[in-house]
């Protein structure tokens, strides 16, 4: 960074401070950007604005005490965050978890990848500058979001998983309320499209951006549907099958350079609507084979894992979210690390910005959904 | 207004400097009644944007001050008002406070030669359209020196920008416009509006083929040069923070936004004028409408509404569709509005030679371009309701949706508002 | 001519995808809006339609508190403060002080599923802005009181207060000025 800022820059170049507030980089992240009038020459990175050592205070917490916290990794995929925590505990106590609540599991993951995704493409559209789009998912999400507060009573921070199952069970009627909104919903994608997903505009703007050939994204580690554009057929749910993810019957999309490259902006923006899609079937799918039985293993209250460390991933709705656990045979982790999406993601950018347009930095911000608090963490 | 200050004069019998200062007196009346005139028109607007924007994004809007939200403009503007006036210490001082006058002087002066009415014009000039082109082409020079004064780089490249695009979409703009003069043989806004007729068919808008085209790319340039989306790149928030605004605050900025929504009333009153037949009443002649005062209010009326539901359409544009790039805005303008606005001009007179006005085929013409835009208005509402029922939604006509009326005791809520709130309760509540 | 049918093909792709985008903005004119206006315009008090398991502001009925301190262990940031002494007179165990430090208070309900008597629970009272943050400290006890003793197993467990209702009290005292037992800072 400081090389960066230091190094006296040609006599025609434009060097651009960009955040750490500005409004399309998606909380706080900035980028020092060089620019020959609107073209980029270089976009660089700089990262920590939001650092609040999640991964240090895991050490000073008991196990199911650090649950509540890896809700704050990421506002955006909090089920996620809690079931990696909550299955690398469970690989280093040795713990089976109900059927019934490794379905409820996948259920509201599902359901937040949806939440997830809705609000990544509200960002995109909105960085492209149409407003309306992104408020019509956030009603949607708002009706995930009810679901949720039905379910486990808060409508961001869930924390709803705890280690060896999940903290209650289904409320009267709550898989009725789900089949509605998944009835309600699935016509509303169709109707996003016609909105903003085939826009020509919308086209223009992302198709042949920001191209990643497949060897960049697996070169710098991008992962989920950042990776699955590039063309690269990997999906954690299905390879490394985890949970009750085995039995559901699913498709993963993966970027087929409809309206340009394989790799850019609009496979990035498209893979996702066609996400929301399989998310629906898999709750569906959920919603049909719901077994009966308990909702969580028997678990020590202060639960104390032998020596040992696990790493343990799920497929969160940035790709690969992973978690590795060390264990000194204590109460408390003796180290816990986290490997999100998000920051792969960042990576990239310096790498691609060259040739960019202003304008387009932002669709790739979008796109390849960087989210501050996941990154800095 | 000349032969209004004449008349004036005449019946009060006065004659030589006399007449001379009443004529100045009736000038400066004129332009503050002009001036007042068009800043009430964008606050209303201002409004209106929130509102349909609400509505479209399945909210509600501004609807708390004045009945159904109607006084919030002016709430809107006391705040500016009575906000501090900031000029950065590294801005360039005198063209920093100067720039949003350049802005409002233009849009506002164009309000001159707008036909209200009949005889509701400030100054019909024999050459209104020219006039209007040249005064708004100001804007330009304020928003490029707002970019540059700011001394702010994302405010330069947004009044780079915006003097980039604007003066590209003169060129498509004039060149749509001129469609119309062809047609009609005059400059006047008056007289363009004298050449048209009460009913659609005899709208320039369904003249031929051509001046239906023209009309889409008149009305594409012009959202261009108003800055509203998808070609708002000089303000571009996600991009550009403001843009050439950044670093205005208070009245100077609120001059930006006037300037902004003045500028859309405008477009739309020139549309109206060129295309849409302005005042003129159906199955009534100019002749018989200037002989009575119900019919000019009629004129009136109609030119306020066709000219508002041209602001709608805007407003409409901005809450659906994303932003171009730059390259792109370009490639638009002279790869595709150039190139049909002169094949537009050029069909024009080829028209004018060959068809004589006023023949069968003339007619004919008329009535199937006519035709033609009903039926896309026809293929749009089935879409529209198309889209309504695959959602499973019911229609809701209740536009000005005030939200339900409460139907618990406010005191409950009274508590945790402080004693403002809790004073209009009480009062309510008895 | 392939490019010419590509221009061609451009303008009439962009002309329907732009007009079906128009067509859905339009239709959501004729539709109903979906938010509501919180917080007077609503049909009920917004309090009254969360649904039941809505973590709001955790409150402790100190009538059925055993004093056992189990939810101050679970609380994973320490927001909850319990002070029990021994009366030297009676014998027996006095609770003297239960605050709720709401302003540090995550609403992740640990503490409420460790709670072995039930007495602590999660209100839907969300409304709690204060001008000082260290108001949002909730007292419990207001005067020590010897602390509850568990149900037997035969026993009925003990009558509660209603949900909501204790803070609620608490909250309104706060609005009332100069109320010195009001949560000042300490």
């Amino acid at each position: 960074m400081t090389e960066v800022l230091q190094s006296t820059p040609d006599r025609e170049e434009l060097i651009l401070n960009m955040g750490p507030h500005h409004p399309s980089t998606h909380g706080v992240l900035r980028f020092i950007v060089h620019t020959d009038g609107e073209i980029m020459r270089k976009a660089v990175p700089d990262v920590g604005y939001l650092h609040r050592g999640l991964e240090k205070i895991a050490e000073l917490q008991t196990y199911p005490g650090y649950m509540p916290f890896t809700d704050r990794i990421n506002y955006l995929e909090v089920m996620f965050t809690n079931m990696a925590y909550a299955t690398a505990v469970e690989k280093l106590l040795g713990t089976e978890v109900p059927p019934r609540a490794e379905v409820l599991r996948v259920l509201v993951c599902e359901l937040n990848r949806i939440a997830s995704h809705q609000i990544t493409l509200g960002c995109i559209t909105m960085d492209l500058g149409a407003f309306t789009p992104f408020v019509h998912l956030l009603r949607e999400r708002e009706r995930i979001n009810d679901l949720m507060e039905a379910l486990c009573g808060n409508r961001l921070t869930f924390n709803y998983m705890r280690i060896g199952g999940v903290s209650q069970d289904v409320p009267d009627e709550w898989l009725k309320q789900l089949e509605a909104f998944l009835d309600h919903f699935e016509p509303v994608i169709d109707e996003f499209d016609s909105l903003i997903s085939y826009n020509e505009i919308l086209i223009k703007r992302m198709g042949e951006v920001a191209v990643i050939c497949a060897e960049d994204a697996v070169g710098f580690g991008l992962v989920g549907p950042n990776l699955r554009a590039s063309g690269v057929d990997w999906d954690v749910r299905r390879d490394l099958p985890y949970g009750a993810y085995p039995q559901m019957d699913f498709q993963v999309p993966v970027g087929m350079g409809e309206k340009g490259t394989v790799g850019d902006c609009f496979d990035r923006f498209i893979i996702r609507v066609e996400e929301m899609r399989q998310s629906c079937k898999i709750l569906r799918q959920c919603l049909a084979n719901l077994p009966e039985g308990d909702i969580k293993a028997k678990v020590p209250k202060m639960p104390r894992p032998p020596k040992g460390e696990v790493y343990s991933c799920v497929e969160g709705a940035r790709g690969e979210l992973g978690v590795y656990l060390i264990s000194d045979g204590t109460p408390k982790p003796y180290r816990l690390k986290w490997r999100t999406g998000s920051f792969a993601g960042l990576s990239i950018i310096e790498h691609i910005s060259r040739g960019l347009m202003i304008a387009d930095l932002v669709a790739v911000i979008a796109t390849l959904d960087v989210i501050a608090p996941e990154m800095d963490r | 207004m000349e032969t209004l200050s004449n008349y004036i004069a005449d019946y009060l019998e006065l004659s030589g400097l006399a007449r001379e200062i009443l004529y100045a007196v009736l000038i400066v009346a004129v332009a503050a009644g002009v001036f007042m005139v068009a800043l009430t028109i964008s606050g209303l607007l201002t409004l209106a944007e929130r509102r349909v924007a609400g509505r479209i994004q399945s909210r509600v809007g501004p609807n708390r001050v004045g009945p159904l939200g109607l006084l919030q403009w002016l709430a809107d503007g006391l705040k500016l008002i009575m906000k501090e006036d900031l000029v950065p210490a590294a801005a360039d001082g005198p063209l920093f406070r100067l720039a949003p006058y350049l802005v409002i002087v233009g849009v506002f002066a164009a309000f001159v030669s707008v036909p209200f009415g009949q005889l509701l014009i400030a100054a019909d000039l024999n050459v209104g359209v020219i006039y209007l082109l040249a005064i708004t082409s100001l804007v330009t020079v304020g928003v490029l020196m707002s970019g540059w004064a700011s001394n702010n780089k994302w405010s330069l490249l947004g009044g780079i920008r915006a003097a980039a695009q604007i003066v590209s979409y003169e060129v498509p703009a004039v060149l749509a416009v001129l469609s119309v003069v062809l047609l009609s043989g005059t400059l006047s806004m008056q007289g363009i509006i004298a050449a048209q007729g009460g009913w659609p068919w005899h709208w320039y808008l369904f003249h031929n083929p051509f001046t239906f085209l023209a009309f889409f790319l008149y009305f594409t340039a012009a959202v261009a040069e108003g800055n509203r989306t998808p070609f708002d790149l000089p303000e571009a928030e996600s991009e550009l923070v403001s843009g050439y605004n950044t670093e205005y605050s208070g009245m100077r900025f609120a001059g930006f936004f006037l300037g902004e929504f003045a500028n859309i009333y405008l477009m739309s009153a020139i549309a109206t004028t060129l295309f849409f037949g302005g005042w003129q009443i159906p199955g009534v002649t100019p002749e018989q409408q200037a002989t009575s005062w119900g019919l000019q209010l009629v004129g009136l009326l109609i030119f306020v509404a066709k000219a508002s539901i041209g602001c709608f359409v805007v407003i409409w544009l901005r809450w659906t569709f994303p932003r171009l790039r730059v390259d792109q805005l370009m490639s638009v303008c002279y790869r595709y509005l150039v190139p049909l606005s002169l094949l537009c001009l050029a069909a024009n007179a080829v028209y004018m030679l060959l068809i004589p006005a006023g023949s069968m085929i003339d007619r004919i013409i008329h009535y199937g371009t006519a035709a033609f835009g009903g039926l896309v208005g026809l293929i749009f509402l089935w879409r529209v309701f198309h889209h309504i029922r695959s959602v499973g939604d019911r229609l809701d006509l209740n536009v000005l949706a005030r939200g339900q009326k409460g139907r618990f005791d406010p005191r409950i809520q009274a508590r945790r508002y402080g004693k403002f709130r809790k004073k209009r309760y009480s009062k309510e509540t008895g | 001519m392939g490019s010419f049918s590509e221009y061609l093909a451009n303008i009439g792709r962009s002309i329907v995808t732009l007009g079906d985008g128009l067509a859905v903005t339009f239709s959501y004119l004729l539709r109903k809006p979906f938010t509501i206006q919180y917080p007077d315009r609503t049909e009920k008090p917004v309090v009254a339609m969360l649904p039941e398991r809505s973590r709001g502001i955790l409150e402790i009925d100190i009538n059925v508190c055993t004093g056992c301190s189990i939810c101050a262990k679970q609380c994973p940031i320490d927001c909850i403060h319990i002070e029990v002494v021994k009366d030297e007179e009676t014998k027996q165990r006095v609770l003297k002080r239960f605050d709720i430090d709401v302003a540090k208070c995550m609403f992740c309900g640990l503490c409420v599923e460790a709670c072995p008597v039930s007495g602590l629970r999660h209100t839907h009272e969300f409304e709690g802005s204060m001008s000082d943050v260290h108001r949002l400290m909730l007292s419990f006890v207001d005067k020590p009181q010897p602390v509850a003793k568990p149900a037997k197993k035969d026993e009925p467990a003990p009558e509660t207060k209603p949900v909501g209702s204790i803070v609620r009290k608490l909250l309104a005292d706060w609005w009332k000025p100069a109320n010195p037992t009001s949560g000042g800072p300490r």
